[in-house]
């Protein structure tokens, strides 16, 4: 670490061109990720847990907007289609599987966005995605819960952040 | 106060107590003669004489014994990321007290002490990567509870568990489900801590590495939330989809697996302890680390 002792430069706020394009990949994957959702719930899945994954699809686009929020006109707003169509199939109707397949894609956006946060130069979009790591790390718990793991024999599968080596979520 | 001052505040008083009950509002469009107006005048005059002689230094009218202390001049500390990671440190510790006074008090057993274990486990290891990094910039690592929060959060809503004869504080009939709301809002409030880190960290490297704790401490805060509210994992609060999708309860519950779209910084409520006579228990907000909490290097 290089970091200097003290804090007392001004920290760089807005986001600069480089951070940008890490944003704007960050968006994409987030709008791959509420697609897949909506796949997934469209094909019949969620069983008990149905208005979780309409909820995780929600976060998702919410964050594709905050990000657009961010960097205004410079933002794609669009999906990352290599992404989604490498899943997609993934998301279909039945539950167990499809949320499987959902933690799998949080937990490598999760890997992604930790990156990310440690690159961006900008503390107001450092901040920004640092509040939606918190939030996707806790997906990964949600879905491990809705694919019927068990908390104790498969821990990891909860608390572990591994990143699918089948995503292409931005590594920055 | 001078003879001429109570002649003035004397005059004020007659002039006041003339007005009152007066309608000034057909007064004013009638007759405000010229008269009245000087009167009115000369009583602003006397009164604000009367405020500048009561100012005066030598108008010592007022009594005071002895001379005020002059203020201590605040200690001139600058919030840095040796502090910043310092203060992480302190707060994994808090939650390692938390986790071994639980585990000596036996209160959880089967399966939620298992859970118990790995947390305080990736908790030592958090701590282990604070104090490394904290070296790393040529800072001291601190080794203990964050006394502050360990005062006014940890060690009084540890009593409101387990009780303390010493102050009258019942145990609670509860300990498991209050262990485990204890610890839901501990983690919250991890993680929160982590993020409210990242626009202070002036160290983008940094930045990461303290997200990466967070989101592990989010996921502790989960896992508890999803064995608390099993039936409903992901709030529907605050977000926009269909009313099909949303819960009845005019309120969110206590905990969720997933109970916002954004990590958030605000205090995270647990309600613990004995009912009292009223059946009321209470609520402990906890909160990320402030000015007053954060660990400065001496």
């Amino acid at each position: 670490m290089t970091a200097s002792k003290t804090n007392s430069a001004p920290p760089v706020k807005r986001p600069t061109a480089a951070d940008v394009e890490l944003l704007s990949a960050a968006q994409s994957t987030e709008l791959a990720a509420r697609d897949l959702y909506n796949s997934a719930i469209a094909a019949g899945a969620g069983g008990n847990h149905l208005a979780s994954l309409v909820a995780l699809s929600a976060h998702h686009d919410a964050y594709a907007q905050s990000i657009s929020s961010l960097i205004g006109a410079d933002a794609p707003q669009t999906r990352d289609d290599e992404l989604f169509n490498s899943l997609v199939a993934d998301f279909g109707s039945e539950t167990v599987g499809a949320a499987l397949a959902a933690h799998g894609l949080e937990n490598s956006i999760v890997a992604a966005h930790t990156t990310l946060v440690g690159e961006l130069v900008g503390t107001d979009g450092a901040a920004l995605m640092a509040s939606i790591v918190i939030t996707e790390a806790r997906h990964c718990v949600a879905l491990a819960t809705i694919a019927g793991k068990s908390a104790v024999a498969d821990i990891d599968l909860f608390l572990v952040t591994t990143a699918v080596a089948t995503t292409s979520a931005p590594s920055a | 106060m001078s003879h001429s001052n109570r002649q003035e505040l004397q005059a004020l008083t007659k002039i006041v107590r003339a007005t009152q009950g007066a309608d000034f509002g057909s007064a004013l469009q009638t007759s405000l003669s010229r008269r009245r107006f000087f009167l009115a005048g000369g009583a602003t005059i006397s009164f604000g004489a009367l405020l500048a002689a009561c100012g005066a230094g030598e108008s010592t009218g007022i009594a005071r014994i002895g001379d005020s202390v002059p203020d201590n001049a605040l200690a001139d500390v600058e919030v840095t990321d040796v502090v910043l990671l310092r203060t992480a440190t302190s707060l994994e510790y808090n939650a390692i007290h938390v986790y071994e006074a639980v585990a000596s008090a036996g209160i959880l057993s089967g399966d939620a002490a298992t859970l118990a274990a790995r947390f305080l486990s990736d908790h030592r290891a958090h701590a282990e990567a604070t104090s490394s990094l904290t070296e790393q910039l040529g800072g001291t690592a601190f080794t203990q509870p964050n006394p502050r929060l360990q005062t006014i959060y940890v060690e009084p809503a540890l009593k409101l568990i387990v009780g303390d004869s010493g102050s009258g504080i019942k145990p609670t009939a509860d300990p498991v489900a209050d262990v485990l709301a204890l610890a839901y809002a501990l983690e919250t409030i991890a993680g929160s801590t982590y993020q409210a880190y990242i626009p202070k960290l002036s160290d983008p490297a940094l930045r990461g590495s303290a997200i990466g704790i967070g989101e592990q401490e989010a996921r502790h805060a989960a896992l508890i939330g999803s064995l608390l509210n099993p039936d409903r994992l992901v709030s529907s609060f605050g977000l926009s989809i269909a009313a099909q999708y949303r819960e009845e309860a005019d309120v969110p519950a206590l905990a969720y697996a997933v109970p916002t779209s954004f990590g958030t910084l605000s205090p995270a409520p647990v309600i613990l302890g004995a009912a009292n006579e009223s059946g009321t228990r209470t609520t402990i907000d906890l909160e990320t680390p402030s000015l007053n909490s954060l660990i400065y290097e001496d």
